[in-house]
């Protein structure tokens, strides 16, 4: 398409965001349509398996080049946002968090590729992985304390009994506030970060002239050059926050 | 009225990115502050820094989302 001719019938920025079904599919009335989303997310998981296991294949004492590279950033996950939030006995939780970890970063530098569709950048996505966390963390804090002691943790000690009923409430609200900010926080940032880079693109579309292509394509690579780093950092957030919410259910003596 | 939410759409962003923008300044100010006085400790304020730049992006970011809420809306 010429860029007058889109510039005559517009151009909804939106409108390009939007999953495109590449095989429908119904089971009675739920939609679960194959869409470049969904292939985007497969192709996360399956390339994050296979780098994994690559570099882990024959493990050498004095480690190659690609090993020693995946096994720093392994150690960063294990050392910097396991054993930092968690302690010792939050190795358990290290090969979920890992498993975060990894299908965050994936699915977010896979989503930079033309063609693909973030699958971070959909509501649902990280809505899922929330919820994974929010179960992960009450279960293991019940399970560790016991219902009763776990619910009573809580609630800071040494209060007087009235305001007792005040503070459980507070803390359900910001029970289920967690996975919810964890979710936007996650979409948001994906959704900006990848729509402002198209924007930046669109503007000779939206101009209707070639003219402005010599200002918007750079800005257009630095943002990219920034959303590599912004969907590292974001992989980083989300498992260092999962990991906080779980060994705060782990360390509820207070 | 035509576009009136689109008009806050816009302006709630930028008073969102005002006060995101402030809070997050501050924040690392103050970080490198304690990093230059103390570099050994600046493992333990760097993770610190980002857990607390992280809660403070989060409040724009609902309103990213209050935003694009009004944008579809027109």
């Amino acid at each position: 398409m010429s860029a007058e001719a889109a510039a005559e019938e517009g151009f909804d920025v939106l409108h390009h965001m939007a999953p495109k079904v590449l095989y429908d599919l119904r089971i009675g009335d739920i939609d679960i349509s194959i869409t470049n989303t969904v292939v985007t997310m497969f192709a996360a998981a399956f390339l994050a398996a296979i780098i994994l296991l690559w570099a882990a294949r024959k493990p050498k004492i004095i480690p190659g080049r690609f090993q020693s590279a995946v096994e720093s950033i392994v150690l960063f996950v294990r050392d910097d946002i396991v054993i930092t939030m968690m302690g010792k006995e939050g190795m358990v939780w290290f090969p979920f968090l890992g498993t975060i970890f990894f299908f965050i970063l994936f699915s977010n530098l896979l989503g930079l590729v033309p063609g693909s569709n973030t699958p971070t950048a959909r509501l649902s996505v990280p809505l899922a992985l929330a919820i994974v966390v929010f179960i992960s963390v009450h279960v293991h804090g019940v399970m560790k304390h016991g219902p009763i002691k776990y619910f009573i943790s809580w609630v800071p000690s040494g209060l007087p009994l009235w305001v007792w009923p005040i503070v459980f409430l507070l803390e359900i609200v910001s029970a289920i506030a967690k996975p919810f900010s964890l979710t936007v926080r996650l979409f948001a940032n994906m959704l900006a970060g990848h729509v402002i880079i198209l924007v930046f693109l669109s503007f000779v579309l939206l101009f209707g002239t070639y003219l402005v292509a010599p200002l918007s394509l750079p800005f257009a690579i630095v943002m990219m050059t920034l959303e590599v780093l912004f969907s590292a950092i974001q992989a980083y957030v989300f498992t260092i926050l999962s990991a906080m919410y779980i060994g705060a259910a782990i360390h509820a003596e207070h | 009225m035509e576009g009136l939410g689109l008009l806050g759409a816009g302006v709630g962003m930028g008073l969102a990115a005002l006060g995101t923008g402030l809070g997050i300044g501050v924040l690392s100010g103050k970080a490198v502050e304690g990093i230059a006085r103390q570099p050994e400790a600046g493992g333990v304020i760097r993770t610190t820094m980002i857990l607390g730049i992280v809660f403070i992006e989060a409040i724009a970011l609902y309103t990213l989302v209050i935003s694009i809420l009004l944008w579809t809306k027109g």
